[in-house]
């Protein structure tokens, strides 16, 4: 059987991904017609690639349409339902850093932590009429961390473009983004929450559990994963 | 929807409700919280409003009230109901009770168990135990401990789940956190100003600057505490307590003598609520009150039940007392409102027939 590899298609991802797979001894190659998503690695008939959209990848891996992928953490557990049962974090790749994290207005000052959050949120109603509002594109990251926090009252709404100008654009109070050094938060006069980091996403090589499986695709798998050596 | 139940139902609450499959999702979402997001099945509108397949029709029959009702009024109903939520069953049939307006609230909490028992005995379920919890007594012991305002209220939101309860309670115990200096509040006050001008916040969007100086004045306040181990022991006592309902007097006031406390009306009413049950043949040792029982949504307020067979993981029906949820639906006036839902599987699962 051959083995699938879903690897972005365009950017930094594209680039790094190459290199990191190049250095481990499997040189991607480019397609054959510009117009074609399918390559192959050189000298290897047992391994097709397919190079797709980092959020595509995710639900690809998801179908099981796919054995393997390279897309961010991140991505991967806010499309992935049930992420763990569906798929195998096989190795992180050592690029794309990028956290996901609750951040406030900076003139929230008594606000620092989820619990001061919490509080904020339990008073919302009472204090500014209407629920605590939190943009994000990340919902199920948003609500499992919430939960996770005792927090049910508030509203997610849906952040299409730059979640970061939502407090400024008066469309939510706080946010859910994904940030790498933290400097675009700092400079819409926001700020991260001390216990407020969601998750520390990174990009990473998933193994889909839904797709089919021979001995020689685990075997491929193992060289690979060993090869990559991070 | 099976005619048995409904029918009798409709001769202790006369007036039906008719809910539509298609509800606004909103009421939902604003209520019980973006949580609810998961365990409702959601739609849109052409253009763009959210809709949700009926997930349950206690906040439906409370909007319908408030529209079409202005004297007290006791409503029942039943039919199909959709929550993603579940794990086996995500379609099935739900039927029950609300009573809204009445002021007498012990009367009409009485009422609605002792309907709820009545309903679940002609199914077949004739020996269900019934869990009881009551809201407002942890409010009286949290009143009790003179806890700062903070940590009450956040004492109250974890009612109702244990773990978090627990874990903030261990949290006060070891308590005090580094001090925290303030300015005075007119200082605070304009501080906050300047960084929300040059943050683009309008000050009337939301949190005003004079809402975040004063709790980051409160916050400082109590930065400083700790709750004593005496004041922990005596919630963690007080959560433990768990006995048939015509004992839980003799508990609570020993409860009270030993720790300092005084239950004043609470205990009171919960000798009335016994006696009315009695008046409605309800056996009371089949009832337990537990007092750490509760609900994590902020729209309960008073007595929560539910009720089991023996050997059966699934409550088989439950329900409590509400008296926030139509203020937060929008009413000008507090509703006071009552009721309890019967879920038709799992009385089917435990044995019994609709």
């Amino acid at each position: 059987m051959t083995l699938t590899i879903a690897v972005p298609s365009k950017g930094r991802l594209k680039e790094k991904t190459l290199e990191v797979f190049s250095a481990a001894g499997f040189d991607i190659e480019p397609p054959v017609d510009a117009r074609s998503y399918q390559t192959r690695v050189t000298g290897r008939n047992d391994i097709e690639i397919a190079f797709l959209s980092a959020s595509e990848i995710a639900r690809e891996l998801a179908a099981g349409s796919v054995h393997l992928g390279v897309t961010g953490e991140d991505l991967a557990r806010e499309t992935i339902h049930n992420t763990d049962d569906v798929v195998d974090f096989v190795a992180p790749l050592g690029f794309g850093h990028a956290d996901v994290v609750v951040a406030v207005p900076d003139a929230w000052i008594d606000v620092d932590t989820m619990a001061d959050l919490d509080d904020v949120a339990a008073t919302y109603r009472a204090t500014c009429g209407r629920r605590l509002r939190v943009a994000t594109k990340y919902w199920q990251l948003t609500q499992a961390f919430f939960r996770h926090h005792g927090i049910g009252v508030y509203r997610i709404v849906e952040s299409l473009g730059a979640t970061e100008g939502a407090p400024a654009a008066g469309s939510a109070d706080a946010i859910v983004d994904i940030t790498s050094t933290g400097s675009t938060i700092k400079a819409n006069n926001l700020k991260i929450l001390e216990d407020g980091i969601i998750l520390k996403s990174q990009a990473n090589l998933i193994a889909s559990k839904r797709a089919g499986w021979d001995a020689a695709d685990r075997q491929t798998m193992d060289e690979i994963s060993k090869a990559l050596n991070v | 929807m099976p005619d048995t139940l409904l029918a009798h139902l409709r001769s202790v609450a006369p007036v039906v409700a008719a809910i539509p499959y298609l509800q606004p999702a909103d009421p939902f979402l604003e209520t019980a919280g973006e949580d609810m997001r998961r365990r409702i099945y959601l739609t849109e509108t052409a253009n763009g409003e959210l809709r949700c397949i009926r997930p349950e029709f206690t906040i439906p029959i409370c909007l319908d009230y408030l529209k079409n009702h202005s004297q007290p009024r006791r409503i029942s109903y039943g039919g199909a109901v959709f929550q993603q939520g579940r794990k086996d069953n995500t379609e099935f049939n739900q039927a029950g009770l609300e009573d809204l307006g009445n002021t007498d609230s012990i009367a009409a909490d009485v009422a609605c168990m002792a309907d709820m028992l009545d309903a679940l005995a002609r199914c077949g379920l004739n020996n269900v135990v019934v869990t009881l919890g009551q809201q407002q007594v942890f409010q009286v012991v949290v009143a009790g401990l003179e806890l700062p305002p903070t940590l009450a209220q956040r004492l109250m939101r974890n009612f109702g789940a244990p773990q978090q309860l627990s874990a903030q309670i261990s949290a006060m115990e070891d308590g005090r956190g580094p001090e925290i200096a303030v300015e005075d509040e007119d200082t605070l006050i304009e501080r906050v100003e300047v960084m929300m001008k040059s943050a683009g916040l309008s000050p009337r969007a939301g949190r005003s600057p004079r809402d975040i100086a004063a709790r980051m004045r409160q916050k400082a306040q109590e930065a400083r505490f700790s709750l004593s181990a005496e004041r922990a022991d005596i919630l963690r006592r007080y959560l433990a307590i768990e006995a048939p309902l015509d004992e839980v007097s003799g508990q609570l006031e020993r409860f009270a003598k030993s720790s300092g406390l005084a239950f004043g009306p609470a205990l009171q009413n919960l000798e009335t609520s016994l006696q009315q049950l009695r008046a409605r043949d309800v056996e009371v040792d089949q009832l337990m009150f537990k007092a750490s029982f509760g609900r994590k949504l902020d729209y309960y307020t008073g007595l929560l039940f539910e009720a089991r067979v023996d050997g059966f993981e699934h409550a088989v029906a439950g329900g409590g007392r509400y008296d926030r949820l139509c203020t937060l639906l929008g009413s000008k006036v507090p509703v006071p409102a009552v009721g309890f839902s019967i879920s038709c599987d799992r009385v089917l699962e435990a044995g019994g027939s609709v």
